[in-house]
């Protein structure tokens, strides 16, 4: 049976006093890949750190019918402080979970597979250096691995894309792809039209969600739903709409 | 130069010499640590705010750096608590703690009966009246930051990166973050002793940025900090001999002109680098 790895059921959260999202319903399957869009201020953060356990509930509950899934996260740009100093190594090594926590250093093997995926990342070279002097895509590639080398059985990337160039992206997407074939997939992004190719299906977040099981979205549709996109369109592909999807 | 020799025979800049080695050590540490996570704003809240428990110990009659880390202590976790929690704008709430502890320093001292203690000591600290048993504070007081960054080290930088992602990977992010803040707040007492309120800061940033020049290495800045805060201390206290000047204002003096004639030949090294690269 495929069970989800986590459901939200009208879940609300915000901060503070101030609602962000409101009642939100999505399951997350362990071979999806969701595009998660939506305006600035929509809530696509909050909604990524409610899945993540960095939000307090204020209604509605997250539950993990296979346990809380080992996660692997890649923040948005503007949470890394360039100026820290961090080096490359360390910063991946952060994904690693020490076994003691009263000795918390990483074992032998560890150690391993973080030269392995450094130097599969070609960042074997850059390791000692201060995070300061990579280039955007070469952080956003640490940062990657540093949410990938616990084998996440879902990783969340918050606009991955932003302050690399236009290559970079292409290969990004290239590897997302591939690992899809071995974890969910959440990539929150304001720019529909790079991601529907390489995602499954959409997430629509402006205070509330709204879930397309496509990844393509018809202009009516979305006038009608009020997702909050500006450019759409791989051609006229059938959109299913699901019943939950009421507005008001 | 006799003068120089002879001074250390007396005992009292024996230990003035030890006090400001083990200052500069645990300023290395606590140091980098804010400097890096940019709080030293959080420092100064933290030092100011224990002015309060030096005027209320005097006032009760008890040793005064026990009412500082008390103070210091409280402040430290407090202002952890406000950062955690978001709710009241962090920065205003620090400059509350800083000016209200001044105020009930000076409020305690004025109001205590009798004599009224040399103020000036704690504001600028009296680094040649340190004794023993400070001394052996100061150490122990190293040694157990030293084990705390030796054996926490993964957790501790995570957390003061990015304690969002720390956070999903299962690490107790709070209680690393308070755990901190009172290695901070008791760091910067002890320090107090030496070069006093007004003056304690610059040991906690100075010797840091000063390090920052030579690497971006968490790890490796806390020893180069510590090594810059011993040459720079040192060559104050002589020169508060020498020239008969107050010693932590002497030793602060010689931490920022360390730190510019160092940044000094780094501008001029990477000049000359960059005028060589063109010829060529």
């Amino acid at each position: 049976m495929n069970k989800p790895l986590v459901i939200l059921e009208k879940m609300s959260t915000g901060y503070f006093s101030e609602t962000v999202l409101k009642e939100v319903d999505l399951e997350i399957f362990p071979d999806d890949f969701i595009g998660v869009i939506g305006p600035n201020g929509g809530g696509k953060t909050t909604l990524i750190k409610a899945i993540l356990g960095l939000q307090r509930l204020f209604s509605g509950k997250i539950s993990f019918p296979r346990g809380r899934p080992n996660t692997g996260y890649l923040p948005q740009a503007s949470q890394i402080d360039r100026g820290f100093p961090i080096t490359v190594k360390e910063l991946v090594s952060a994904g690693l979970k020490s076994s003691n926590p009263l000795f918390p250093h990483l074992s032998p093997k560890q150690r391993r597979k973080l030269n392995a995926m450094l130097e599969e990342a070609g960042l074997a070279g850059l390791a000692g250096k201060p995070i300061g002097e990579l280039s955007g895509g070469q952080l956003q590639k640490a940062l990657l691995c540093r949410a990938l080398i616990d084998d996440p059985q879902l990783l969340i990337l918050d606009e991955p894309n932003t302050h690399v160039d236009k290559q970079f992206e292409q290969e990004l997407y290239g590897w997302l792809g591939a690992l899809n074939k071995k974890m969910a997939i959440m990539l929150v992004s304001h720019d529909i039209g790079t991601i529907s190719p390489i995602v499954k299906t959409i997430a629509c977040v402006n205070g509330t969600l709204h879930y397309h099981p496509s990844n393509q979205l018809s202009e009516e549709v979305l006038k009608v739903y009020n997702c909050p996109v500006d450019v759409i369109a791989h051609g006229p592909i059938p959109h299913r709409v699901l019943k939950s999807h009421h507005h008001d | 130069m006799t003068d120089l020799i002879q001074v250390f025979e007396y005992q009292f800049f024996r230990h003035a010499l030890a006090a400001a080695v083990l200052t500069s050590v645990l300023a290395a540490m606590a140091g980098t640590y804010i400097v890096s996570r940019r709080i030293v704003f959080i420092g100064g809240g933290i030092t100011h705010a224990s002015f309060g428990g030096i005027g209320l110990a005097y006032y009760l009659g008890m040793n005064p750096f026990a009412g500082a880390a008390v103070f210091g202590i409280l402040t430290a976790l407090g202002i952890e608590w406000i950062s955690q929690k978001g709710k009241i704008r962090e920065d205003s709430a620090i400059a509350m703690l800083w000016s209200f502890g001044m105020a009930l320093g000076i409020i305690f001292v004025f109001i205590t009966p009798g004599y009224t203690p040399n103020l000036m000591s704690f504001l600028f600290g009296s680094i040649l009246s340190v004794g023993r048993v400070d001394l052996q504070l100061m150490l122990a007081f190293s040694l157990v930051v030293i084990l705390l960054f030796v054996v926490f080290f993964r957790p501790v930088l995570s957390t003061a990166f990015d304690p969002e992602f720390a956070k999903t990977k299962g690490i107790p992010v709070a209680r690393f973050r308070y755990l901190m803040s009172v290695v901070i707040a008791i760091s910067i007492v002890l320090s107090i002793r030496t070069v006093g309120i007004i003056l304690v800061l610059s040991m906690f940033t100075i010797p840091q940025i000063t390090a920052m020049l030579f690497t971006r290495n968490f790890a490796r800045i806390i020893p180069v900090a510590a090594l810059w805060g011993i040459t720079g201390s040192v060559a104050g206290l002589m020169a508060a001999y020498l020239l008969d000047i107050p010693a932590a204002a002497a030793i602060i003096f010689m931490l920022t002109i360390q730190f510019l004639i160092i940044k000094g030949v780094f501008i001029t090294l990477n000049n000359l680098r960059r005028k060589g690269a063109r010829r060529r």
